[in-house]
């Protein structure tokens, strides 16, 4: 039970003042919301329902207090589910605007810019999906440069800055160059010959960490053979081409990207700059007079349970037909 | 007196503009000829290629080499110089990276060699003569140097020094390096050398205001905002992964940075890393497809100047070696 000595009646109503926060009391607590949201799966805390309804009731410092307001990444998926047609993640924002006024802060991780290395292009700030970044002028040696700045109450840690940055200068800690690298060549899989099955091609996967909603299907992910290595990264707009290539040049034979359908992307834009990234790349493989389809990308919508493995499995049987004798061409 | 720097300055697969911009010094070129006695400059003066052999080895003291490697006649010179030069430097874009010469390794020596003696509309080859490398004729045998496969890079044949980039390397540039030279200061071999720090967005005044993309366009299609960021305005520039050192003289002109200088110092492939940046930058209201066909010809776009030294080229070797 909450202190009564603590309960704001009024808070309820200074949230609906806020903008987004308008519809709260629509809300009836069928739950609805929480039966759509991926981000149970990382907290079973986080319960946008429980949160509206301690709103209500004025529970203002359980509410700011509890680390799980910051995990709604606004991906939308239980919007167009609600009855009452609450739009739950402007709802979250508009609590979140009131937590920061009131001095409260988003617990992070979240992405670090090198300032020394940043050059203050702005690429980041038109990569980011939710308006995170934006260049400041500091001054360096005595010398004024622009510099990008994160805003940590808005950064999702999806990475889509950390793959676009031309000079690496900005990270998410646990998905940085150097930890997606060790995972690609962990055991030796790029270099030792025993990794390598005679005969048999070499699939790295990269997929996204919301695309496969039930737990089964992510253990899937755990049994393929050992010449299919996946790698899971937030985000599949976190796949830097260049991981690709590093990946080609040493022999992998295919490389499978995969992310969220357009809509449904946990971090709104990831998958589509993945989508435009992926293209292009298949496109400069085939003008370079190499096969396109070693490297595929695909989205997978949060209903096509089971697709999953079909894929990866698929793409390993067309790359061995690939290795046929009679398929190569000069 | 000190004694003079022997120096040797040769092209191979080039076009001239960077024994151009050697020239380009304008009267410090009077400083370098105080300082340095120029034995091989076929671009300026008359040599031949057994004034080199005559030298002992390294009896040069550094060689400023331009152009990629082409042909076994590019090769062949590459080497006899790096044997003669104490200092061998890959002298702009071309010997650097491969360079527009580069791109030819998009496709291979056959399909080239049949486009050029056979299909051009302006060719008339009914015998179907294509070139030889040997060949007797009632005077005696005639030798022409062997086309190449691919287009590699100054340091894909010989060991080199140091890297001087640039379509050609600016004035200023060629200066700075060859004062380092003279006075005996360059850095340690490995370097790339008369650039200057981080990318060209480092010094690039335009403004950036974070504006999404909703459509790219080429650079002959608007007429670009002098003041705004090109990358803002949908035009594919390549200042984000390009060192910078040029003094932008394309930014100033209203044109975009093509890449000349190649990537700043930690990018492993200057082309990928463009292309992860520009479609990045898309706005969300805008259709991926339709941008994507709006990039034409995206091999070009973003490896202009730097396919033969990519991940991407090595890719492409480990493939054609399979085969
Ligand atoms: S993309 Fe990288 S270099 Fe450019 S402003 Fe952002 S952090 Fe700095
Ligand atoms: S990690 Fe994602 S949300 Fe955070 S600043 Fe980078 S692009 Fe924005
Ligand atoms: S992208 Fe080009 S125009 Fe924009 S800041 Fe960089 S160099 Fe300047
Ligand atoms: S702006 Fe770019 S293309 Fe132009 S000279 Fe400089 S580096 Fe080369």
């Amino acid at each position: 039970m909450s202190n009564p000595d603590t309960i704001d009646p009024k808070f309820k109503d200074e949230v609906m003042a806020e903008l987004g926060g308008e519809h709260l009391l629509r809300c009836y607590s069928c739950g609805t919301c929480v039966s759509m949201c991926l981000v149970s799966r990382v907290s079973s805390e986080f319960n946008p329902r429980r949160t509206m309804r301690m709103v209500m009731l004025g529970m203002r410092d359980e509410v700011f207090r509890n680390p799980t307001i910051w995990m709604c990444s606004a991906c939308d998926l239980c919007y167009p589910h609600c009855p009452q047609g609450i739009h739950i993640s402007e709802l979250m924002r508009a609590i979140k605007n009131i937590a920061v006024r009131d001095g409260y802060e988003a617990p992070g991780p979240v992405a670090v810019v090198n300032e020394e290395e940043c050059s203050g292009c702005d690429v980041c700030e038109k990569a980011c999906p939710y308006g995170a970044l934006s260049l400041v002028t500091k001054v360096f040696d005595g010398q004024q440069r622009k510099v990008s700045q994160v805003n940590k109450n808005l950064c999702m840690t999806c990475g889509i800055c950390a793959a676009a940055c031309p000079l690496s200068a900005i990270t998410v800690e646990e998905y940085s160059n150097e930890k997606v690298a060790a995972q690609i060549q962990a055991d030796g899989w790029l270099t030792e010959p025993a990794q390598r099955l005679p005969g048999e091609p070499q699939l790295l996967v990269f997929n996204c960490s919301w695309n496969l909603r039930a737990d089964v299907d992510r253990a899937a992910l755990t049994r393929f053979p050992p010449n299919v290595r996946v790698i899971v990264l937030p985000c599949s707009g976190r796949v830097d081409p260049i991981f690709i290539l590093l990946a080609l040049k040493s022999g992998v034979d295919g490389v499978l990207v995969a992310g969220c359908q357009p809509g449904q992307c946990h971090y709104k834009q990831g998958t589509r700059i993945a989508q435009g990234r992926m293209r292009i790349l298949q496109q400069i493989l085939d003008q370079m007079g190499l096969d396109m389809s070693r490297v595929r990308f695909v989205q997978i919508g949060t209903e096509e349970r089971g697709r999953f493995p079909a894929l990866v499995m698929q793409m390993l049987a067309d790359l061995k037909a690939r290795m046929e004798p009679a398929n190569i061409t000069a | 007196m000190a004694e003079k720097l022997r120096f040797a300055i040769y092209w191979a697969a080039s076009c001239g503009g960077c024994d151009i911009a050697v020239l380009e010094i304008g009267h410090n070129i009077l400083k370098l000829a105080e300082a340095a006695e120029i034995l091989f400059w076929p671009a300026a003066m008359d040599f031949k290629y057994k004034d080199v052999e005559a030298l002992p080895d390294k009896s040069l003291d550094v060689c400023l080499f331009n152009g990629s490697v082409r042909n076994s006649e590019n090769e062949h010179v590459a080497r006899l110089l790096r044997a003669k030069s104490k200092v061998m430097v890959a002298f702009g874009s071309c010997a650097y990276e491969g360079c527009i010469p580069g791109l030819a390794n998009l496709t291979n020596r056959g399909d080239i060699l049949t486009c050029v003696y056979q299909e051009t509309p302006s060719t008339d080859n009914h015998a179907g003569a294509m070139p030889q490398t040997h060949w007797a004729v009632p005077e005696g045998d005639l030798e022409l140097p062997e086309f190449y496969d691919a287009v590699k890079t100054l340091a894909q044949v010989v060991p080199v020094e140091y890297f001087v980039p640039g379509c050609p390397p600016v004035a200023a540039q060629v200066w700075n390096v060859l004062q380092a030279i003279i006075a005996g200061q360059l850095p340690p071999p490995g370097a790339v050398v008369g650039v200057g720090t981080r990318n060209l967005c480092d010094e690039c005044e335009r403004v950036r205001e974070g504006t999404k993309v909703k459509r790219f366009v080429r650079p002959h299609e608007v007429i670009a905002d002098p003041q705004r960021c090109f990358l803002e305005q949908g035009i594919i520039c390549a200042g984000p992964v390009t060192r910078a050192g040029c003094g932008r003289p394309c930014i100033h002109a209203n044109m975009p940075c093509r890449g000349c200088y190649g990537p700043p110092e930690g990018v492993s492939d200057q082309g990928a890393k463009l292309l992860s940046a520009v479609m990045a930058i898309i706005d969300p209201e805008a259709d991926v497809e339709q941008l994507v066909q709006q990039i034409v010809d995206p091999a070009g776009t973003f490896y202009r100047f730097s396919l033969p030294d990519s991940l991407l080229q090595q890719a492409k070797w480990l493939e054609v070696g399979k085969r």
